[in-house]
């Protein structure tokens, strides 16, 4: 009898429904804060993505200028008069026509012309090398993913 | 207590309606007209940058894969002036390593806080790594060093350095007439100019791409990878242009003339394999061109000035006669020494008359009565047919730009008279450049064919490269012809003991002295100098013509070009690794 008391006297107080309010309230905040949180989180992580893929781009394209240019400074310590002189200094001297002895060698159809083509590559190289995921928003994939769960359960939208 | 209630309601429903009168307002306002324009004037502004991708310029190589154009790494220098902490050190640094001005530097470093100016300013370009390293340099210096107690703290803040390409060329002046130059000067406009830059700068220059990178991080834009212009590998050897263009700069000294011309093509398949001509001109400093090249001079001699060849012309002449039946190697001609052709008298280069000859004693001893004689056997006709067909007044669509070309007077023509037909037989009153010149006498080498000229190999594109191959322009004269006359021009250079001759190796070739044309007819004190030959006689593996113009040490071809010829065969013969014939015969045999 008492216990029924105290379960009545429960089910009537009025900061009950307050409390259930309140406990509402919270469980929205949290799970707001809790999107919020991953949504702050995701983003730094495409930002640091983002800049890091800014970085290795500007890298790519310093690298391109360098082996252009590594290219071209190994062409001038190459270079005819460069190299005459070179051998020059270390006692060469131009061949002539009575130094040289020919020798048959069989198979061998002379010098051919050089082959400068790089050697075939990826063919996917050319493709986007960033996958679309990094450049999706939370909003994006969950649309996306919806849409995907509804085609893929055959749900007309 | 219900008052209470009802106040508390009243103010509930005020916070209420003012809360969501600001949330409808800031929709209001983030969706009006104007707010939209503003973000998209800022997007643009701010939150992207559209670039111009250029890809890299190919690189020319020569037919072994060496370098003769490329790129090298230069810097443009440029101050933030807002950025500015220590105008002073700017300005020091700048002056001290780059070579600029104190004052005017210091003056645009100090600009942000003497006039607000916050525009980035380009204060140097095409600086070289070296100078950017003694910066970089500077830069750690100043990083590392502690604060000085008394004084702004040394900084090279607001100073920028940007990396971009300079078009380089690694050999200097060689091939430079081939190649011509880029004008990198110009970043905006630059294009080539002459040459194979000019010729294929498209192919070069490659495509620019516009992108639109959008500033904000998480918007990531890929870069597209812009592929490089198409690299050329050219037919030019650099041994054998290195070694022609030495000789050509040591026939001049020798026989004092005012330009060399040398020129070495595989008669085959109308490869150049060496285009030499002067003044030598270093491409990478082409500011220097109106110094190198006053007004009125030609880039590229062989393929842009015209002249009148003289009797190297003969072979063609020859061929033509050969050809069409108007003579054989043994007809006889008695050379009296003068011949009336079209009313005028035509005379031999010596004004002598050398009796009876066969037609190898015509060309041994370059008889100009003889050829003219053999001209008018043949008919005005037949003749230009021949010698249009040899590609003379016609542009011989090598490809390099600049080429020129005289139109060849005809029968009929308003400026051709009766005599002509006698002059131009033996090379005078007809104008040709040498590259000409080389590719009509080249179908004699070759069985008749005359192969168009060429400087292009391959090229390379995406990755991919492809052969250009060689074409054939027309069956000039019958292989026999080119056989017979192949085997006269020999026995001429072996029976006048010509000094063109090379031990070991059997040449056959003609040697060409032409009066100059002046404003008051030729001048006899000056003349052009030629020589034209190739080898092995009996394989021929290349065809060199040589031009010296306005010898001085001595006015004949047979003097000053002869000689020439049996050094760039000597030459040749090594670089090009030909044996002598009777090895090359045994090693055939076996």
């Amino acid at each position: 009898m008492f216990d029924q008391r105290i379960v009545q006297a429960y089910r009537q107080a009025p900061w009950r429904v307050q409390l259930q309010w309140i406990g509402a309230l919270l469980l929205v905040l949290v799970v707001g804060m809790l999107i919020a949180g991953v949504y702050l989180y995701l983003t730094a992580e495409a930002t640091a993505a983002g800049t890091h893929i800014r970085e290795l781009e500007l890298e790519r394209e310093d690298l391109q200028i360098r082996i252009a240019d590594q290219s071209t400074q190994l062409a001038f310590l190459r270079s005819a008069a460069f190299m005459q002189g070179r051998a020059e200094a270390l006692g060469y001297k131009n061949a002539r026509q009575e130094d040289i002895v020919y020798i048959p060698v069989p198979g061998y159809s002379g010098r051919q012309v050089v082959f400068l083509a790089p050697p075939p590559g990826n063919e996917s190289a050319d493709a986007s090398i960033i996958k679309p995921a990094y450049k999706e928003s939370l909003w994006e994939w969950l649309y996306q993913g919806t849409f995907d769960l509804i085609e893929s359960r055959g749900i007309q939208p | 207590m219900s008052s209470s209630n009802g106040r508390m309601r009243l103010i509930g429903a005020i916070f209420i309606i003012a809360g969501l009168a600001i949330i409808f307002q800031i929709v209001r306002v983030q969706n009006s007209p104007q707010a939209k324009e503003l973000i998209s004037f800022l997007e643009k502004t701010y939150n992207q940058e559209v670039r111009v991708l250029k890809p890299e310029r190919g690189n020319i190589y020569d037919r072994w894969g060496n370098l003769l154009a490329g790129n090298t790494e230069v810097y443009e220098i440029g101050i933030a002036p807002p950025q500015v902490i220590n105008s002073d050190t700017v300005a020091q640094d700048l002056s001290s390593i780059l070579g600029l001005d104190f004052s005017e530097i210091k003056k645009i470093a100090r600009s942000y806080v003497e006039e607000g100016n916050e525009r980035y300013m380009v204060v140097a370009d095409f600086v070289s790594a070296d100078k950017v390293q003694l910066l970089e340099k500077k830069l750690a210096e100043y990083e590392t060093a502690e604060k000085p107690k008394k004084g702004a703290t040394p900084s090279l803040n607001g100073v920028h350095w940007v990396a971009h390409l300079r078009r380089s060329y690694p050999e200097n002046a060689l091939a430079a007439n081939i190649l011509g130059f880029y004008n990198y000067y110009d970043r905006v406009d630059g294009r080539g100019i002459l040459g194979l830059e000019e010729q294929y700068n498209n192919l070069l220059a490659g495509t620019d791409t516009q992108v639109v990178l959008p500033m904000n991080p998480t918007e990531i834009q890929e870069i597209p990878s812009v592929p490089p212009g198409s690299s050329l590998i050219l037919t030019i050897d650099r041994g054998i242009q290195a070694a022609m263009e030495r000789i050509a700069q040591k026939a001049l000294e020798d026989s004092g003339a005012e330009a060399a011309t040398i020129l070495v093509m595989d008669p085959e398949t109308g490869e150049m394999l060496a285009m030499a001509t002067t003044p030598a001109f270093n491409p990478n400093e082409y500011q220097k061109y109106g110094d190198v090249f006053p007004l009125g001079s030609h880039y590229d001699r062989a393929i842009s000035q015209l002249y009148e060849p003289g009797s190297v012309f003969k072979v063609l002449t020859m061929a033509a006669a050969l050809d069409s039946g108007a003579v054989t190697p043994t007809t006889p001609f008695v050379d009296t020494g003068a011949i009336e052709v079209g009313g005028l008298w035509i005379y031999n280069w010596d004004r002598g008359a050398w009796g009876p000859q066969d037609m190898t004693g015509c060309l041994q001893h370059s008889l100009n009565v003889c050829l003219a004689w053999i001209a008018t056997e043949m008919g005005p006709t037949t003749f230009y047919t021949y010698i249009q067909n040899f590609g003379l007044g016609k542009y011989t669509g090598i490809d390099l730009a600049g080429e020129q070309v005289y139109p060849l007077s005809l029968p009929g023509d308003q400026n051709w008279y009766p005599v002509n037909l006698g002059t131009n037989s033996f090379g005078q009153g007809v104008a040709a450049t040498p590259i000409q010149m080389i590719t009509a006498t080249a179908a004699v080498a070759n069985d008749g064919k005359m192969m168009a000229p060429h400087v292009v190999k391959a090229y390379i594109q995406d990755g991919h490269q492809y052969d250009i191959s060689p074409r054939l322009v027309r069956q000039v004269i019958t292989p026999e012809t080119a056989h017979t006359l192949t085997e006269m021009l020999a026995n001429s250079l072996e029976n006048e003991a010509s000094v063109a001759l090379v031990e070991g190796y059997r040449v056959s070739g003609k040697t060409g002295t032409a009066e100059i044309p002046g404003p008051r007819g030729y001048e006899s004190s000056v003349t052009n100098a030629s020589f034209v030959g190739w080898g092995p006689t009996d394989d021929p593996k290349f065809i060199v013509y040589i031009w010296l113009e306005k010898p001085t040490s001595s006015p004949w071809g047979s003097v000053v070009a002869a000689p020439v010829f049996s050094e760039v065969v000597r030459e040749l013969t090594v670089l090009m690794k030909l044996p002598p014939d009777s090895v090359r015969q045994q090693l055939a045999q076996q």
